[in-house]
């Protein structure tokens, strides 16, 4: 049995191999980071620290100044106990999930992930050798969340704005910086009008446009001109006086969790696009259906126990990371 | 927008839901009655318009019909599962949880889950046709029987008809943020009448059904009041929120810490009914005596019913030992007597006077006070804030509530009418407590822990072996930002998971502010408060700081006993 630890948000570790996996702490040699979003990346390490090109200066652009070297995709490395593979994990660009080979199994970290992925990052992928443990999210592991196809998503992204301009107001995308923002850019690429993004978001979408992941035409938010074009910023920023000086907005709040009603009033949105940048419930248990790995640990979610009862149903093994991790 | 958008006719259920999710999806308070007031003028039918009036203003059944479907949440909900093929406790529960809403997660689920999916025949349902299943949820009364009504009913609805059959039928609100306010807004617009007119109606009525039918019908000036059929109530707005100017046009009464009624009565035929039009006659038989016996022509009497006792007005808490007990024996009569304090008159020797201006109608009313001895309560002039602030002190020296400020102009209208009636309300105390437990929120909340268990402490009680005990409940009082920075907390002092609800360490101190302290023999406490909320979180505080059940006793029994100036020394009601 493969030992795991996790504990509370320090990431995981493999004690056994000397590996971390999104990890802060003194006892990996070896650190792999999926993502470049900040409850991924380690804020104190030890050891090597590996991650994809864009990962690495999304890292830098977080403030992150310990080394870090780059991995490309598909590319295998030794450890001193094991071999250690990235594959696209469809999340964010440069998100990665980590395939680690080793004599007690093999182990596939999805990090977080989207398949069918977003089209805004370098796909999705799966490792062709067989998975003993994998470790999965599970962010929105529950059978309320199913995700419209994404061509109807795009159609309520430029549809929105469609409707916003022509009753003469300025569309406001709510979304997260790293990721959401970049792959609205992406869908509405081709939709000829001026976007604005707030300015930590376009800092990120230079590392975009280096990776050769051409989102269109925008420029950074300013207030002085932000009216009637399509401005993209985080939800946070709106109470912050982003764009306050443009009396007619019409808001459109991009996520999965805009799948539910409640967000509506609570954000006072005049659209809720459920957008998002994991998978469905639905996806999760196919995706277990189809890799059938030996044990499925779930993580990143407050409910493990439904995943782990469609699970069961379907014979396949699944517990709680967490669970499992105090076990072993 | 469904494909079925553009097939569904206007008397269909499934049109009906649309348009309340449409109004849902619409901001802004004008724009959605645009939105519903268009649908409205598109029922060409009366009996269609009365039913989608009701059914988005009122419910199920209109609010003087007295019927209620009585269905359950846990009846839905175990059948919702039933109907996906999935585990209640393990699936049902957890996705009710994350979305705040039952209706929200049937929605859902009938959605994405194939198994529910199949069951739909695809039929729709007429409006009529589900008024008539409201109907016999009515009439049967086992949780199997509505089931099997609601299951059959389910295979003929969309999952967006089935949420909004479930909401409608709960009576509660729809959350698609229009209340019934804005439905007489709509049908305003759609019928082109002054709003006041419609609200008017309403009042009459007590149903929005029949109201939309009268205004589509131009049949408006035909309503007409009846005697012992009860009239919708006026009701007070706070004054903290909104500033009066004015005050010398406004008059100042005491607020009586009683029972609102409406009184109406013609020789000896008497008859008195509750704030939700209920008829509650048989409890208060003294009351119907006293007034039979006085032979008034045909009047109906706005005011407030009290324990009176030993020449003063007595508090709440002796109250609520009348309140629904349908025949109180003559032992409770004698132990807490009651009596009825007028403060309005709607109706007098065949007139209706709703649209008269208050002064006119206190005028009568005091004229009546002087011919039938009733008693009515003190109106004071005032001019200033000041005033307002001195006759406040005295109404709770009283041992009143607080005070109400009536606009001299005002007419008699439906509900709460700005800057009409006004409430001077003082907290009734406040307590450092301990959050106990904290619950997933529903509604506009779902998906946070916005409803907190408040406890006080027992660790120096020999009476309990815990530390703490439960006092209250509070879901109010704190920021959109406090709820944030309490949620994260919460997530690091959680010592166990039931469900929705959290059990937590005891970290967080909440200083609670409530109305009032009634005795409640089912808590572990014996006692409850009533209107708690929260007045601060405080950081500052440690579990040692939260104040004991001993202090909750004592603060009752001040409250109880605290020194009521009789009827003798300053009056707040009078006998003209």
């Amino acid at each position: 049995m493969l030992k795991i630890t996790k504990t509370g948000n320090h990431g995981i570790l493999l004690p056994d191999l000397g590996i971390g996996l999104d990890y802060s702490g003194p006892d990996a040699h070896f650190n792999f980071v999926s993502h470049g979003h900040a409850d991924h990346i380690p804020w104190k390490v030890s050891g090597k620290v590996y991650a994809t090109e864009p990962t690495k200066k999304f890292m830098r652009l977080r403030g992150k100044s310990y080394p870090v070297e780059s991995l490309d995709f598909g590319i295998p490395i030794q450890t001193t106990d094991a071999t250690v593979t990235l594959y696209p994990a469809g999340h964010i660009l440069g998100s990665a999930m980590v395939f680690v080979e080793s004599e007690e199994g093999n182990l596939l970290y999805t990090g977080d992930y989207r398949t069918p992925p977003s089209p805004a990052t370098e796909g999705f992928e799966l490792p062709v050798k067989p998975v003993d443990y994998f470790i999965t999210e599970a962010t929105f592991s529950l059978p309320v969340y199913k995700w419209a196809p994404h061509n109807q998503l795009q159609d309520q992204v430029t549809g929105f704005v469609k409707e916003a301009l022509e009753a003469d107001a300025t569309p406001v995308f709510l979304a997260y910086n790293l990721g959401k923002a970049q792959e609205l850019l992406y869908l509405m690429k081709d939709y000829d009008h001026p976007k604005q993004i707030h300015g930590a978001g376009y800092k990120l979408c230079q590392v975009y446009e280096d990776s050769g992941m051409s989102l269109g035409d925008y420029e950074t938010y300013d207030r002085e001109s932000c009216e009637g074009k399509i401005l993209i910023c985080p939800s946070s920023a709106l109470s912050n006086g982003f764009a306050s000086n443009v009396r007619k907005k019409k808001i459109a709040y991009c996520s999965g969790w805009a799948a539910m009603e409640a967000r509506r009033s609570q954000l006072t949105v005049d659209k809720l696009i459920p957008l998002s940048d994991h998978l469905d419930f639905f996806e999760l248990i196919r995706l277990c259906e189809n890799l059938q790995p030996r044990k499925v640990l779930i993580t990143h979610t407050p409910n493990p126990n439904v995943v782990q009862h469609y699970l069961t149903q379907r014979n396949i093994d699944a517990i709680s990371l967490e669970a499992y991790a105090e076990a072993s | 927008m469904p494909l079925s958008h553009t097939l569904s006719k206007p008397n269909t259920f499934r049109k009906l839901a649309e348009t309340a999710q449409a109004i849902a999806e619409t901001r802004g308070s004008n724009a959605k009655i645009a939105r519903c007031s268009q649908y409205f003028s598109t029922l060409e039918n009366d009996r269609d318009l009365d039913l989608a009036a009701c059914f988005l203003g009122e419910g199920a059944f209109s609010d003087v019909s007295g019927k209620r479907a009585s269905v359950g949440s846990r009846t839905t909900s175990t059948l919702a599962a039933d109907f996906c093929e999935i585990d209640y406790d393990l699936v049902f529960k957890p996705c009710k949880t994350a979305t705040g809403s039952a209706s929200e997660t049937i929605e859902k689920l009938f959605t994405n889950i194939q198994e529910a999916k199949d069951k739909w025949s695809g039929r729709g349902l007429s409006l009529e046709e589900v008024k008539n299943i409201y109907d016999r949820l009515y009439e049967v009364s086992s949780r199997n029987d509505k089931q099997q009504i609601l299951q059959e009913s389910w295979e003929q609805m969309t999952p967006l008809e089935v949420k909004y059959f479930i909401r409608i039928m709960g009576r509660g609100s729809l959350r698609i943020g229009f209340e019934s306010k804005s439905i007489t807004s709509a049908l305003a617009k759609a019928f082109d009448h002054p709003v006041k007119d419609i609200r008017h109606v309403h009042m009459l009525t007590g149903s929005i059904g029949k109201t939309a039918v009268m205004a589509k019908n131009n049949q408006l000036h035909e309503a007409d009041f009846q005697l012992f059929q009860p009239v919708a109530f006026m009701l007070a707005s706070p004054v903290e929120s909104r500033s009066v100017e004015d005050f010398e046009a406004y008059v100042a009464e005491e607020k009586f810490d009683g029972m609102r009624c409406q009184l109406h009565a013609k020789g000896d035929e008497v008859k008195i009914f509750s704030r939700d039009l209920n008829d509650i006659s048989g409890s208060f038989p003294e009351i119907i005596k006293e007034f039979a016996a006085k032979e008034l022509p045909g009047t109906v009497l706005d005011g407030e019913i009290c324990v009176y006792k030993e020449d003063t007005i007595q508090p709440f808490q002796l109250l609520q030992q009348r309140m629904g007990v349908k025949k109180p024996s003559k032992k409770i009569q004698k132990e807490y007597p009651v009596a009825l304090i007028s403060f309005d008159v709607l109706y007098h020797n065949e007139e209706t006077l709703f649209a008269k201006p208050l002064t006119e109608r206190r005028k009568l009313l005091n004229e009546l006070s002087g011919e039938y001895q009733l008693p009515v309560t003190i109106q004071k002039a005032i001019t200033a804030e000041e005033d307002v602030d001195v006759l406040f002190k005295q109404a709770l020296e009283h041992g009143n509530e607080g005070l109400m400020l009536k606009h001299k102009h005002s007419a008699y209208e439906y509900g709460q009418r700005k800057k009409s009636w006004l409430k001077v309300k003082q907290p009734g105390g406040s307590l450092d407590t301990i959050m106990m437990y904290a619950h997933a929120g529903s509604g506009k909340r779902g998906g946070t822990y916005s409803d907190f268990t408040l406890g006080v402490s027992v660790r120096e009680d020999e009476r309990y072996e815990e530390e703490f005990i439960p006092i209250g409940k509070a879901y109010g009082g704190y920021t959109d930002d406090e709820l944030k920075k309490l949620n994260a907390r919460i997530k690091e002092i959680t010592a166990e998971k039931y469900g929705p609800t959290l059990g937590l360490y005891p970290d967080i101190v909440i200083e609670l502010e409530f109305d009032d302290i009634q005795v409640n023999k089912r808590t572990k406490a014996n006692y409850t408060l009533r209107f708690p909320r929260f007045k601060a979180i405080r950081w500052d505080l440690s579990p040692d700081d939260v104040d004991t059940l001993k202090d909750v006793e004592r603060l009752f029994e001040e409250k109880l006993n605290q020194e009521r100036l009789g009827q003798a020394q300053n009056p707040s009601f009078e006998v003209k």
